[in-house]
């Protein structure tokens, strides 16, 4: 009697410990599961508007649209950022350089951080959270109120006529945010080389361009294009795909900017092993 | 549609405008790589590059006027180096202009630097050879620097083992800084000298006077050359036997004349002897 007395806490014990490594293993499994899914789904997706793409009738009106919205209205905002990037980096890198008496350097310096690194990733960081959420939240609400079910029945196809132009909108108006950004960011570290001494702008530009390669500058565009190119996508897929609900509508703006943040940096990594890869 | 057209015209300016911008920076970034500038390539054979690469820049007098196009290793001991110097520079190169590399500064990139060569020669022309000087090697400049700084470490333990003799007084300038009687000798010599040189100064001045003298040396120097040549002529004329000098000594029957007066003189002498003597005792001049 004893024994089974105290055999049944030891039994119930076992039982719970079992029951949280299935748990454990079913939670694990499915945020793998969920992982492969998302993974399939985008990438169909991406298959889709490549299929979309070239397929006619074009929505060149919504593309206008679109470009006005994602590219002009998101240009304060990034020659901000890009005026403020140069000028904190001009005043942050002298004092290393001038150890090294080397404070000539300085706008060759930022010029080459600039325009090969820094440009691209703020301005496309940036536009991943003003555009990509944007585009994610607006997806996202269309489908909670069911306007995308509503142009389907009206034969316009919906996937044309949001996903495409926002995707082709946000990759070709990218990089000319970064071209502005980049001229913005030379501006400003003009700027902060002339708060502690007194360099002429000829003479500054000279300078910059001196230090610039091609080699600096196109695989920095060129880039940009697919960062844009990933904002677009990812924002449209998580609002596209978005939950019913007003929770959808938050989450799909929020994974949007995340993951699209995230990607960015993948794509950034790839590039560069890329273009080292050509350049030795 | 006003607003239409007024989002189509402002997404127009801004496309056009950072399309301008990113050409603006295509022209400069070009221009430094002379792009869109007309060229003219040469190329130059060296046996080690030390680092010079593709699109460093190119000097002449030290202005950029060109980038490296392209290096090719041809064998182990020789680098081909094609260079692109803007056209504007080829009147300044001439045919026998020197390349060597150098660098743009203590840590700058490598760049090729261009001699200009010799005023009166031909330009260069399109597709020739630079002359080139080989770099100097940094690691060769480490080994003899090396054996200096041996040879200098061994000077500057020899100055220490001078500077202690002297110091301690050993030795002439030890005793000339250190030595308190040689300093005074010293004094006193340079005084001396001091003084002797005031009196030569003097002498100086006195030989003004000197002139004089030469002048009545050479009038002696004149009358003993003359009496050197009349002696000559004296002793050819005695040689010859003319005069009485002469005769005397050549003669031989001058010689016989004179031994026989020597005869005649020593007879006549014995016999005034003899004559003396038979006079003394003669009465005529007795009491003599």
């Amino acid at each position: 009697m004893e024994k089974t007395i105290t055999q049944k806490p030891d039994s119930k014990k076992q039982n719970l410990k079992i029951d949280s490594e299935n748990d454990d293993e079913s939670i694990s499994k499915s945020l793998l599961k969920k992982f492969f899914i998302e993974v399939s789904s985008l990438t169909i997706f991406t298959l889709r508007f490549f299929r979309e793409v070239l397929k006619p009738p074009y929505e060149f009106n919504e593309l206008v649209k679109q470009s006005f919205l994602i590219g002009y209205k998101s240009l304060p905002l990034v020659a901000i950022t890009g005026f403020i990037i140069g000028l904190v980096l001009t005043i942050q890198s002298r004092p290393t350089l001038a150890k090294f008496g080397a404070e000539s350097w300085l706008p060759a310096m930022v010029a080459v951080s600039i325009i090969r690194e820094i440009g691209p990733v703020i301005t496309a960081l940036i536009f991943a959270g003003k555009v990509g959420s944007g585009i994610g939240a607006e997806l996202a609400s269309m489908n909670v109120t069911e306007q995308i079910d509503a142009m389907q029945v009206s034969h316009t196809n919906p996937f044309k006529y949001l996903v495409v132009t926002r995707v082709i909108s946000a990759t070709v108006m990218l990089p000319l945010l970064v071209i502005f950004a980049d001229a913005v960011g030379l501006f400003g570290s003009f700027i902060g080389v002339n708060l502690k001494g007194n360099v002429s702008a000829y003479l500054f530009f000279s300078q910059v361009f001196q230090s610039l390669e091609f080699k600096d500058l196109f695989p920095a565009i060129i880039k940009t294009f697919f960062f844009g190119f990933a904002i677009g996508l990812i924002g449209s897929y998580k609002g596209y795909n978005s939950n019913k609900g007003t929770e959808g509508v938050g989450k799909a703006a929020n994974t949007a900017v995340v993951f699209g943040s995230l990607m960015i940096f993948i794509i950034d990594m790839i590039a560069v092993q890329i273009t080292s890869l050509f350049q030795s | 549609m006003k607003n239409e057209s007024s989002t189509k015209i402002r997404l127009g300016v801004f496309i056009t405008l950072g399309i301008t911008l990113l050409i603006i920076g295509i022209y400069f970034i070009g221009e430094r790589q002379q792009l869109f500038r007309s060229t003219f390539r040469i190329s130059g054979v060296f046996k080690n590059v030390g680092g010079l690469q593709m699109g460093n820049n190119v000097r002449l007098s030290g202005v950029n006027v060109g980038t490296i196009d392209n290096i090719t290793i041809i064998s182990d001991t020789t680098v081909s180096v094609e260079i692109s110097i803007d056209e504007d520079a080829r009147k300044f190169i001439k045919k026998d202009a020197i390349a060597s590399i150098g660098s743009e500064g203590l840590m700058g990139n490598k760049a090729l630097v261009i001699n200009p060569g010799t005023g009166g020669k031909k330009r260069i022309e399109n597709g020739d050879v630079i002359k080139t000087n080989q770099p100097i090697d940094i690691d060769s400049i480490l080994v003899k620097l090396k054996s200096t700084i041996e040879n200098t470490s061994q000077i500057t333990g020899d100055l220490a083992s001078i500077t202690k003799n002297i110091e301690e007084g050993n030795g002439t300038i030890g005793k000339l800084v250190m030595d308190k009687t040689w300093q005074e000798t010293f004094e006193t010599t340079f005084i001396n000298l001091k003084r002797g040189s005031t009196d030569f100064r003097l002498l100086m001045a006195k030989a003004n006077d000197i002139d004089d003298v030469i002048i009545s040396a050479k009038e002696t120097i004149k009358n003993a050359s003359r009496i050197t040549s009349d002696l000559a002529s004296i002793t050819s004329n005695i040689e010859s036997g003319k005069g009485t000098f002469g005769r005397l000594l050549m003669d031989p029957s001058t010689a016989l004349n004179i031994d026989s007066t020597f005869i005649n003189l020593k007879e006549g002498s014995e016999e005034l002897k003899e004559f003396m003597k038979k006079a003394k005792n003669s009465w005529l001049l007795w009491g003599f």
